[in-house]
């Protein structure tokens, strides 16, 4: 699969479409969020659809049907479960264990906009996960970890060889008779793959020997990255106390900030003793710089506070008694701003640069 | 190493770990330790909104700083190759899960994760744990707010699994149907508690019925009281099928299981030493 934006553009749309869709409870925002990430996985799956005809199999979820069956599921649930409300619709019998009482339109529309939320988080995620490869995924592991870099690596590598296996070891144990009726006939089938992994273990752990991978072995870590690891958590501890606390929440977002920029600041520290080499560098378009913007605009409305805005609309609460949401064109349109993913690039620069990852 | 360094390094890395473990916990059971900090109508606030973001990254950096702990120092290449195919055997397990699907909450990967941090150790246990779930949420498409929780629950599932030795120590149970048996119970009980702190995740952010929901101000009995009420009637009939199934999947093929990897545990036991060092050994011998 080709992944037409830099890795680290998806992260950051990825990042910005959760904060905006925890942001809010409007529905008529989520509604346009919603729609907003249906065209941005609609545009992936089509590409990919394109490259590789073959791949329907590996896009295994329509995400609006996804989105109907979460909403209306969650609307159940939340109707059924919940007895706050002003407006009963029915009456369930008392008799019926945690489910009798009053089913309200306010419960229903809570659930409705729980499914929204969850909906927009499984579409955002979907969508990622459907143009980004693993490899990357796995680009993104900090340099700090590069040892469990090394062993993602190897576990997504061999995963399709070991799922060969399994299916090579289903075939040879039918041959010889042996069908899967219940669980005590799946040991044929582990006992093989689990000692075939262990050897082809010992073969790897060999070669990379041979090739050098023993640099680091008995050299402790780093002192002072532990320091500032334990100092860092006791940061992030003490802050995310204090913003239990509603009068010292500011404090507490101030100290859990400093404890997680201690702890980042600490690894990146560490990660930078470590050498990594790119066969090949991702590179950053304008359409990278397009996505980046618009999440930048998105999250200023969302979150900053102007003076000439009101985003008393951003906020909503179908309970006690349900009422219309408010309407604000301003953040509306902002909401648009997740689709710019969703564009095509056209020119032939973009197309060649496509065409070299793809053969990476 | 000197001694005293030795002493100070055990001594960050068990405050790294037990400061990480505390953190997650607190993530995780905060509507029980602290019921009356909030505020009474926290339906109606924002930090509704903000709540699940905050235990999503609170998670996600306990995740990553235990893991950095945990990869530690020994990075060789015996343990990446092993622990690289360990994981992917049991991501290949979850596919095995897909074609031989199994009831409710059942998942064939607790067995791996159970049997070999008991015999490789906590540390590796860990990594099993946390990296499967990993792996397996990055071939799958699985990738969500849910997975800091999920390597977070798994990875300790691992951990922990070394503590039965001294159980079966105790009992003198090794190599006998003893010993299956109380890392088959084990299994059990994390494939309850697992389903447990992953609802733990997003019950506080649940409204509905006053008798399963949390209520802020309430005593921490009673809020107890709400949770095993939701989780009886959401989450106990589909994690008993895994604690099922975990103790059976144990039962049956942890003897087998257990006898390979010890047998690969003694292959992988040996040191590699560079030629020269090789001489040197030689030289000093004769």
């Amino acid at each position: 699969m080709n992944p037409t934006l830099n890795t680290w553009t998806w992260v950051i749309w990825l990042s910005s479409t959760l904060v905006v869709i925890w942001s809010t409870r409007n529905p008529i925002y989520l509604g346009l969020i919603l729609l907003t990430l249906i065209c941005v996985w609609l545009s992936a799956a089509t590409r990919i659809n394109k490259q590789y005809p073959d791949s329907r199999s590996t896009i295994p979820f329509s995400p609006v049907r996804i989105s109907v069956f979460i909403i209306f599921f969650s609307a159940i649930f939340n109707g059924l479960i919940s007895r706050f409300g002003n407006t009963p619709l029915f009456y369930l019998p008392e008799w019926i264990p945690f489910l009798g009482g009053p089913v309200t339109l306010e419960g229903l529309a809570f659930g409705v906009i729980n499914g929204m939320v969850l909906s927009g988080i499984l579409i955002a995620f979907m969508t990622v996960n459907l143009t980004l490869p693993a490899r990357s995924l796995i680009r993104l592991i900090p340099r700090a970890f590069y040892p469990l870099a090394v062993v993602t690596s190897i576990a997504v590598t061999f995963l399709p060889n070991t799922t060969r296996q399994v299916d090579e070891i289903r075939e040879s144990q039918a041959i010889r008779g042996h069908r899967v009726r219940g669980l005590k006939d799946w040991l044929p089938l582990i006992m093989p793959l689990l000692i075939g992994g262990l050897e082809r273990a010992m073969g790897l752990a060999e070669t990379m020997t041979a090739r050098g991978f023993a640099g680091d072995e008995g050299k402790p870590l780093w002192t002072r990255s532990r320091v500032g690891l334990v100092f860092g958590l006791l940061f992030l501890l003490t802050g995310w106390l204090f913003q239990l606390i509603p009068a010292l929440q500011v404090v507490g977002i101030i100290t859990s900030s400093f404890g997680l920029c201690l702890i980042f600041y600490t690894l990146w520290t560490v990660g930078k003793r470590v050498q990594r080499s790119h066969y090949r560098r991702e590179t950053w378009t304008y359409l990278d710089m397009f996505v980046i913007i618009g999440c930048a605009l998105i999250l200023s409305i969302y979150l900053l506070p102007f003076l000439w805005l009101d985003k008393s609309s951003i906020a909503y609460n179908p309970y006690p008694i349900i009422t219309l949401p408010q309407f604000d064109i301003l953040i509306a349109l902002a909401s648009f701003m997740l689709v710019i993913p969703a564009i095509k690039k056209s020119n032939s620069n973009s197309d060649l640069h496509n065409q070299i990852r793809s053969d990476d | 190493m000197p001694s005293s360094e030795t002493s100070k390094t055990n001594f960050s890395s068990i405050l790294i770990y037990t400061l990480s473990t505390f953190i997650g916990l607190m993530g995780l059971l905060y509507p029980l330790i602290f019921p009356n900090l909030m505020q009474a109508d926290f339906s109606a606030q924002p930090r509704t909104a903000e709540m699940p973001l905050m235990l999503t990254l609170l998670l996600a950096i306990c995740v990553i700083v235990i893991l950095y702990e945990v990869q530690g120092s020994s990075v060789d290449a015996k343990f990446v190759a092993l622990l690289g195919l360990l994981v992917s055997i049991n991501a290949a397990l979850r596919f095995l899960e897909v074609a031989i699907p199994g009831p409710g909450g059942f998942s064939p990967i607790f067995f791996l994760i159970v049997i070999t941090g008991y015999v490789f150790g906590g540390r590796f246990g860990f990594l099993i744990g946390s990296l499967t779930i990993f792996v397996s949420a990055l071939v799958t498409g699985g990738v969500g707010p849910w997975l800091p929780s999920q390597m977070f629950a798994a990875g300790w599932a691992g951990m922990s699994a070394s503590l039965c030795k001294p159980v079966v120590r105790a009992f003198g149970n090794k190599g006998r149907i003893g010993e299956v048996f109380i890392l088959a119970s084990f299994g059990a009980f994390w494939g309850i508690l697992y389903g447990m702190v992953l609802n733990l995740w997003s019950w506080p952010f649940i409204s509905g019925s006053a008798v399963q929901f949390w209520q802020p101000g309430i005593s921490w009995i009673d809020t107890l009281k709400r949770y095993l009420v939701y989780y009886l009637v959401t989450s106990l009939v589909w994690d008993l099928a895994r604690a099922i199934g975990n103790f059976i999947f144990i039962m049956l093929f942890g003897a087998a299981t257990l006898k390979a990897l010890r047998r690969f545990k003694r292959k992988f036991s040996f040191q590699y030493f560079p030629a020269q060092s090789i001489e040197m050994v030689e030289d000093s011998q004769n």
